[in-house]
């Protein structure tokens, strides 16, 4: 029984310097941002393929998936056709994709008529670049993908591919 | 029987921890790109600068994001040379050649003078990651011959001069 007792209290040791450890990681602290910045992000208005300004907000109220990706970068583009797919698949329910395009407006019109994106593509440069730092991304890596519920509040952010089951496990009950 | 139930509880619950660390060490053991790719600049001899990257292990550079200016523009820099890369056919860029661990590229000079060296550069990480383009900038003395890099961040202007250059698809 002693040794028993003596074995839980190591597990539990275990237990708490992971836990510890997990919630210290710098996925925890440094890559989901504070609310304040999300405000800043559905404040913002971005001009689309066509250069016609449009406000992040005008969403509010679907489960906003914001992707900020670029022509130059692969990883980025591997994922848009998943994208179209669940945007053809999860639309009618409140799903939003919008892409934020760090790039030149003649290519991301290009990639988007030949991959046929079905959601909305707002171009950026430096404000972009910021909108994505402001939201979590430090290290200025693409792509990145912050996700909103209804209300337009984060329910968190991702650096690097998503896929449906990595966004489903995100979004949860929040559909 | 009850000590049983909280054992197997906890091996539960540490089985969920442990879950939990690799989901969230996918993208946050990610190097700040001034770490992925260490950039230093030497002045080997009068005329010649040679720049060097550490890539760090799981990252690579492309070869023709690289941009190199001088300031002043008459420090008059003359085409760099690089190393053979790797080669690969990829489905979205077509041929693209790119660097992995140590890259050294040379840069010829006319000016005999101090001057600094603006270098851009692009690279991305196994883990599914692309850095946007970074300006580091390094002070080239003759008589130190060793640059210090000085500056680093990303400019949307460098970015913007990069696509201008990169050939279409």
């Amino acid at each position: 029984m002693k040794r028993a007792g003596r074995i839980a209290l190591l597990v539990l040791v275990a237990v708490s310097a992971l836990a510890t450890g997990f919630w210290l990681h710098p996925w925890n602290w440094g890559g989901v941002p504070r609310s304040g910045n999300v405000a800043r992000l559905m404040a913002a208005s971005l001009p689309d393929m066509e250069g016609k300004s449009q406000a992040l907000a005008q969403w509010q109220g679907k489960v906003m998936v914001v992707n900020f990706w670029a022509t130059w970068c692969q990883p980025c583009l591997e994922e848009i056709p998943e994208f179209v797919r669940m945007q053809k698949k999860f639309g009618s329910q409140g799903l939003q994709f919008v892409g934020i395009a760090i790039d030149h407006p003649a290519k991301v019109r290009e990639f988007a008529a030949t991959h046929h994106m079905n959601y909305p593509v707002l171009i950026g440069e430096m404000e972009a670049i910021e909108l994505a730092r402001v939201s979590g991304n430090e290290l200025g890596g693409l792509p990145f993908t912050v996700i909103l519920d209804r209300k337009g509040q984060l329910i968190g952010t991702e650096l690097g591919g998503l896929n449906e089951r990595k966004l489903a496990t995100i979004i949860g009950s929040a559909m | 029987m009850n000590l049983r139930i909280a054992a197997r509880f906890l091996v539960e619950l540490l089985l969920a921890a442990c879950a939990g660390c690799a989901l969230a060490s996918a993208a946050a053991d990610l190097l700040a790109p001034e770490q992925a790719f260490r950039f230093s600049a030497t002045l080997i001899e009068p005329g010649l600068v040679e720049v060097r990257y550490r890539i760090a292990d799981g990252y690579y550079m492309y070869r023709d994001k690289f941009r190199f200016t001088t300031i002043p523009q008459s420090a008059g820099l003359g085409d760099a040379l690089f190393p053979p890369g790797k080669i690969k056919d990829d489905e979205f860029f077509g041929r693209v050649e790119t660097y992995r661990g140590e890259l050294v590229i040379r840069l010829p000079v006319k000016s005999a003078g101090g001057f600094m060296l603006k270098a851009v550069s692009q690279g991305c990480a196994d883990a599914g990651v692309c850095y946007l383009p970074v300006t580091q900038t390094a002070r080239l003395v003759p008589a130190q011959s060793s640059g210090e890099a000085v500056r680093s961040e990303a400019y949307a202007s460098e970015l913007l001069r990069l696509q201008d250059a990169t050939p279409s698809r």
